[in-house]
C-alpha cells in the first residue's frame, strides 16, 4: 500500500515534469521562429548577401524553413525522440556536441558557484542571527542590502577594471589562457572574477532570508523550553532553530537555481567565458534554431526539475506535513 | 423569552475531508432550537465540533448534511440564501475568540465598527458612520476616544468589546459568540459576560454562546447543549443540567469545574469518562421537561 | 523545611522606545522545598516576567534592575550566562502555557526528552538513555512510552503535549519548577488531570513549584501558598486557606468576587472597575487605589507597606493600618461556592 502510493507520487511528479518540458519546447520553438532575423546568416555567413533569390530559396528549402511551423516542430520532435537533436547552423556540428563541449565550463562556474552560495549564505545568515543587533550584524545588513542592489554586469565591469586593467592581477576574460587548456591553476585564476560576481550578487539575498527565518524561529516558544532545559544559546540555535529553517531554505535554494543560472549566463557573456550562457546568447542572436532549442530545453528542464524538488522537499521533509502517528480524538470516516 | 423559534438546526452534519478517501466527521447529526431572546450555550472540549456548528449556522461552512432554518428560511439552500441574503447577513453576526486576529490590525476602530454598515449600504440613523460607531462604542462600554486607535493599541478586553460593537452595529437579532472570553483575564471575562447578559435582558438579543468554561456558561446561559466528538449528548435548561446531569460525559465534564474553595476543591473527585462504555450511536430522548439525553438505540429497542 | 529560593527586592524593567516599563517592582518572596506557590494576577501584572528573570531567560530589552535571587547559598543575579546554563534544568526548569508551540515540531518527543536528559548526564547513551526517557514519560502519565517516543509533537493531543513538556522539565531532576499558566490552554477535564499530576509529582519528587496563573479556581486545587500580584508588586501573600477564607487586600476581594461560582443566582457578575495602570509611569501611592472602592486618601499619596496578619499572611493595603476604618470584607469566611 505504502510502496504503491510512493510509485503513484513519483509517477505524478514525472508526468508533471514531462508535460512542462513539452509545453516549454513548443513555446520556444514558435517564439524563436516568429521573432525577426535571418537564420541563413548563421549558416552561410556573409555569403547570404550575395545570394540570388533562387539560391536563397534553395538554401531555405534545404534547411526545411518553408514548411508550416507545426510541421517543422513535429519533425524536430520525432528527430529528438530518436536522439538526433539537430545541427547547429553556425558551428556546422551536431548541436549536442557543441553543447557538450561547453557544458563543463558552465557546470564548473554555476555548480561551484551555487554550492558556495548555498554554504556561505547559510553561514553568513546564521552568524548575523547569532549576533543579532550587534554592530557586526548591523554593518553586514547595511552593506549586504546595498551590495545586492548592484547589477551583475556593472559589478563585473568594475571588477575587470580594478583587478585586470588597473592591477593586472587577474585575467579579464575566457576560461583558460590559450595553449594552457589543461592547467588547473590557470582555470582557477580565470574563475575567480566570474565566481565572485555569481556568488557576490546573490549572497546577501539568501543570507538575509536565512537570518530572518532563524530569528523568527528563535522567537518561538520551543526555544524558551529548550533554553530552560539547560541548553546553551548556540546549542538551541544549531540543534533546533536551524533544523526548523532547513526545509524552507532547501526549497528556496532549489527554486533559486534559475535565478542563479540566469546570473551565470550574464556573467559568462560579460567575461566572454565559453559556457552555455555565451552559447545561448549567440544562438538566439544568430537564429541558430536547433542549438537554441537544445539550450532552452536543457536550462528549462533543470529549472522545472528544481522546482519539483523544492515541492517534494516542502511536502516530505517537514514532519508536520507528513501524515501518520496517532490520530487525534476524532472520528475518521471513509468517504 | 418568547416562544418564537429563531434558529432551528436539524440533523446538522459536517465533514472535513482529510484525503480523497477519508474525512473527519466534525459534526454528526446535531439538532437544537433557539427561541428568540434566549442565550443558548454550547459546551464541549476542543475538537468536539462546537465551533464548526457555529460556522455552519453562520454560513461560513456549507454543511455536508442537515438543515439550518433561521426565521423559517433554510440558510443552507443556495436559492433561499440568495433571495434573503441581505436580511441573513445583517441580522446574524458572529464574534470570534481571538480578537487580535479577527480584527484587521491596519484599520481604525471607527472603520472596523462602521464597515458592515458601509458594505450593506445602511443609512446611518445617527447622521454619520462615525457617530454610529461612537454610539456603538458607548453601548459596549468603551470611551469614544478609542475611535481613532488601531486594534494592537487596545487591551484584550477592549478589543473584544470592539468586536462586539462591530457585530451590534447591524442591529442583529442573533449573535453567535465563538469562545468570546476564552483568552481574557477573569475580571475582564466577567465584564464581557455582564455585557452579554445586559444585551439579552434590555434589548432582547438571542445568543448562541460557545464556550468551554462551564462556570461562566452556568451563570450566563438559559439552556445548555453538551457536545462530545461531534454529537450532542445532552441538552437541558441550565439549572436542570447542572443539578441533574444524565449523560456520563456531562457528569465527567461538570466534575472537572474547579471550585474556588481549597477544602472542598481538594476533596473533589474527578468522574472519569470511559468512552468504550458509552457508544455514541443513538438518539436524543426526553428524560425530563425539556431535558434530552443521547440514548443508545439498542437499549430502547 | 529548607528554603530553596529566596527573592529579595527584585525589580525588573523593560527598556522600550517609549521609556522604562517597570514590569516587576520590588518583589520579595521565598520558596520552600516541596512547596507549591501560586502567583496570581491579571495579564501584564509581571508574573511571567518574574519567573523568567529568575531563570535568566528575559528578552534582550529587559534587565534586572536591582534585588537579589538566592538559591541555597548561590547568588543567581550575579551569575554569568554560562553558569546559568548549567543551573537551568537542574536547579530550575519551566513549563509553558501553550503546549502546542512549546515543543520543537521537527523533533520527536523522545529526542526532545533525551536531549534534556543528556544536558546534565552526558554519560547516558543508548539503552540507558532510552530507559530514562521511558521512565520520565511514565512518570508524567504517558502510557506505552516505548511506542510513543518516536512520534512527533503534532500527533499528540494538547494534554499529552503538556505532559511531554513536563517530562522535559523534570528530566534534570530540578529543585524548582516554574509552571507558567500550564493549564490555561487546556480543556477543563485535562486541566484537572494536569493539576493533579503536578501535585503528584511535587509530592513524589519533592520539587518546589511556582505556579503562575490568572485563575483563582485552579489555585485552590494546586497551591499551598498564594501570592497575589498587581501592577508588578505582590499585594497579598498567604497560605491558600488564608487567601480564600480570610482575604485582606481589596484586589484579592475583587478577584475572588468576579469568579462566577460566587455570583450564582445573581443578576450580574462582580467586576473590578477600571483598568490596570500602565507600568510605563506607575501611579504614585497604591497602584490599585483608583480601582479600589475602599480607597483611603493616603492610598493616593503613599505606598502601603506589607502589613503582617499572621506569620504566613501579609497584605499591602492601608486598610490594615490601625488608624483605618473597619471594613467588612465582601468575600471570604469560607462561604465560597
Amino acid at each position: 500500500m505504502r510502496q504503491h502510493s510512493l510509485i503513484m507520487y513519483g509517477g505524478k511528479k514525472l508526468l508533471t515534469f514531462i508535460l512542462s518540458v513539452f509545453i516549454l519546447s513548443v513555446t520556444v520553438f514558435y517564439v524563436a521562429r516568429l521573432a525577426p532575423g535571418d537564420p541563413l546568416v548563421s549558416y552561410y555567413g556573409d555569403r547570404v548577401e550575395k545570394m540570388s533569390p533562387e539560391e536563397r530559396f534553395l538554401a531555405e528549402e534545404k534547411l526545411g524553413l518553408h514548411d508550416p511551423i507545426h510541421v517543422q516542430y513535429v519533425r524536430w520532435l520525432s528527430n529528438a525522440a530518436r536522439g538526433e537533436l539537430g545541427v547547429s547552423f553556425k558551428y556546422k556540428m551536431d548541436a549536442a556536441e557543441v553543447v557538450a563541449g561547453r557544458a563543463g565550463n558552465t557546470l564548473l562556474l554555476g555548480g561551484v558557484g551555487f554550492a558556495l552560495l548555498f554554504v556561505l549564505s547559510l553561514l553568513l545568515g546564521t552568524l548575523c542571527a547569532w549576533r543579532e543587533d550587534s554592530l557586526m550584524d548591523r554593518v553586514i545588513c547595511r552593506v549586504g542590502t546595498a551590495a545586492s542592489c548592484i547589477p551583475e554586469f556593472w559589478l563585473s565591469l568594475v571588477l575587470i577594471l580594478v583587478f585586470s586593467v588597473a592591477l593586472r592581477w587577474l585575467p579579464s576574460s575566457g576560461a583558460y589562457s590559450i595553449g594552457r587548456e589543461g592547467g588547473a591553476a590557470d582555470r582557477i585564476v580565470h574563475l575567480i572574477l566570474p565566481m565572485t560576481v555569481v556568488v557576490g550578487s546573490h549572497l546577501w539575498y539568501y543570507a538575509y532570508m536565512v537570518r530572518n527565518r532563524i530569528l523568527e524561529e528563535t522567537r518561538a516558544d520551543y526555544v524558551l523550553l529548550a533554553r530552560s532545559k539547560g541548553l546553551t544559546r548556540s546549542a538551541v540555535l544549531f540543534r533546533h532553530c536551524l533544523r526548523g529553517v532547513m526545509p524552507s531554505y532547501l526549497s528556496l535554494m532549489a527554486v533559486s537555481v534559475p535565478h542563479v543560472l540566469g546570473g551565470t549566463y550574464i556573467v559568462e557573456t560579460v567575461f566572454s567565458y565559453p559556457g552555455l550562457g555565451t552559447l545561448s546568447y549567440e544562438s538566439a542572436r544568430y537564429k541558430d534554431y536547433d542549438l537554441l532549442m537544445l539550450l532552452c530545453i536543457l536550462s528549462g528542464a533543470l529549472v522545472i526539475l528544481c522546482s519539483i524538488i523544492a515541492q517534494v522537499i516542502n511536502e516530505k521533509i517537514d514532519p508536520r506535513l507528513r501524515s501518520g502517528g496517532e490520530a487525534e480524538s476524532r472520528e475518521v470516516t471513509e468517504l | 423569552m418568547g416562544e418564537e423559534i429563531l434558529l432551528d438546526v436539524r440533523g446538522l452534519t459536517h465533514l472535513f475531508p482529510l484525503t480523497k478517501k477519508t474525512a473527519v466527521r466534525a459534526v454528526d447529526g446535531v439538532s437544537f432550537q433557539l427561541r428568540r431572546g434566549e442565550i443558548f450555550g454550547l459546551v464541549g472540549e476542543s475538537g468536539s465540533g462546537k465551533s464548526t456548528v457555529a460556522r455552519c449556522v453562520m454560513n461560513i461552512y456549507r454543511p455536508s448534511g442537515g438543515q439550518v432554518f433561521y426565521k423559517g428560511i433554510d440558510t443552507c439552500d443556495p436559492r433561499a440564501f440568495r433571495i434573503n441574503r441581505r436580511m441573513l447577513q445583517s441580522t446574524r453576526q458572529i464574534i470570534f475568540q481571538d480578537s487580535s486576529s479577527s480584527l484587521n490590525q491596519r484599520m481604525k476602530v471607527c472603520d472596523i465598527i462602521a464597515e458592515p454598515m458601509r458594505i450593506q449600504h445602511v443609512v446611518p440613523p445617527r447622521g454619520s458612520l462615525r457617530a454610529e460607531a461612537a454610539f456603538q462604542m458607548r453601548y459596549v462600554g468603551l470611551d469614544a476616544s478609542y475611535l481613532d486607535k488601531y486594534p494592537p493599541e487596545l487591551s484584550g478586553g477592549q478589543r473584544q468589546r470592539v468586536a462586539i460593537a462591530r457585530a451590534l452595529a447591524m442591529e442583529p437579532e442573533l449573535l453567535v459568540a465563538d469562545e468570546p472570553i476564552a483568552s481574557l483575564d477573569v475580571s475582564i471575562q466577567a465584564q464581557i459576560v455582564n455585557l452579554f447578559k445586559h444585551l439579552q435582558r434590555e434589548h432582547g438579543f438571542t445568543f448562541l454562546f460557545i464556550a468551554h468554561d462551564l462556570a461562566m456558561v452556568e451563570f450566563l446561559c438559559d439552556r445548555v447543549g453538551v457536545m462530545y466528538r461531534g454529537r450532542l449528548v445532552e441538552l437541558a435548561p441550565t439549572a436542570e443540567l447542572y443539578t441533574n446531569p444524565q449523560h456520563p460525559y456531562t457528569r465527567a465534564l461538570l466534575s472537572a469545574i474547579p471550585i474556588p474553595d481549597p477544602r472542598r476543591e481538594r476533596e473533589r473527585r474527578l468522574v472519569p469518562f470511559r468512552e468504550e462504555d458509552f457508544p455514541l450511536e443513538g438518539e436524543l430522548t426526553e428524560v425530563g421537561p425539556r431535558h434530552f439525553v443521547l440514548h443508545e438505540r439498542r437499549r430502547d429497542a | 523545611m529548607a528554603e530553596v529560593l529566596k527573592v529579595e527586592n527584585l525589580s525588573v524593567s523593560f527598556y522600550t522606545p517609549g521609556g522604562e516599563v517597570q514590569a516587576v517592582r520590588n518583589v520579595s518572596f521565598s520558596l520552600e522545598r516541596g512547596e507549591v506557590l501560586a502567583i496570581v494576577g491579571e495579564s501584564g501584572c509581571g508574573k511571567s516576567v518574574l519567573c523568567r528573570s529568575i531563570m535568566g531567560l528575559l528578552p534582550r530589552t529587559a534587565r534586572v534592575k536591582s534585588g537579589s535571587i538566592t538559591a541555597g547559598d548561590l547568588e543567581i543575579t550575579g551569575c554569568r550566562e554560562r553558569e546559568l546554563c548549567r543551573l537551568r534544568g537542574k536547579l530550575f526548569s519551566m513549563v509553558f502555557q501553550d503546549p502546542m508551540t512549546a515543543l520543537d515540531p521537527t523533533m520527536t518527543i523522545g529526542e526532545q526528552i533525551a536531549e534534556a536528559v543528556r544536558v546534565h548526564r552526558r554519560e547516558l547513551t543508548g539503552t540507558a538513555l532510552r530507559q530514562r526517557v521511558a521512565e520520565l514519560m511514565a512518570l508524567v502519565g504517558i502510557d506505552r512510552p516505548e511506542e510513543r517516543m518516536g512520534l512527533y509533537p503534532h500527533s499528540f493531543s494538547g494534554g499529552m503535549r503538556q505532559r511531554s513538556v513536563l517530562a522535559i522539565a523534570l528530566a534534570g531532576d530540578p529543585a524548582i519548577l516554574f509552571a507558567d499558566e500550564p493549564t490555561t490552554a487546556l480543556d477543563v477535564t485535562i486541566q484537572a488531570q494536569i493539576l493533579d499530576l503536578l501535585r503528584d509529582i511535587q509530592q513524589k519528587l519533592g520539587t518546589a513549584t511556582v505556579f503562575v496563573t490568572h485563575d483563582l479556581g485552579v489555585v485552590a486545587r494546586a497551591a499551598d501558598r498564594v501570592a497575589v500580584m498587581y501592577a508588578g508588586k505582590i499585594v497579598e501573600t498567604g497560605a491558600v486557606e488564608e487567601i480564600f477564607y480570610d482575604p485582606r487586600h481589596p484586589y484579592t476581594w475583587g478577584l475572588l468576587r468576579s469568579l462566577p461560582a460566587l455570583s450564582r443566582g445573581r443578576e450580574e457578575l462582580y467586576t473590578i472597575p477600571g483598568m490596570p495602570p500602565t507600568l510605563l509611569n506607575p501611579p504614585r501611592g497604591d497602584a490599585f487605589a483608583c480601582r479600589n472602592p475602599y480607597a483611603l486618601a493616603i492610598d493616593y499619596e503613599e505606598e502601603p507597606p506589607m502589613f503582617r496578619i499572621t506569620d504566613t499572611h501579609f497584605a499591602a493595603t492601608w486598610l490594615l493600618d490601625e488608624r483605618a476604618p473597619r471594613i467588612d470584607p465582601p468575600v471570604g469566611g469560607g462561604d465560597c461556592g
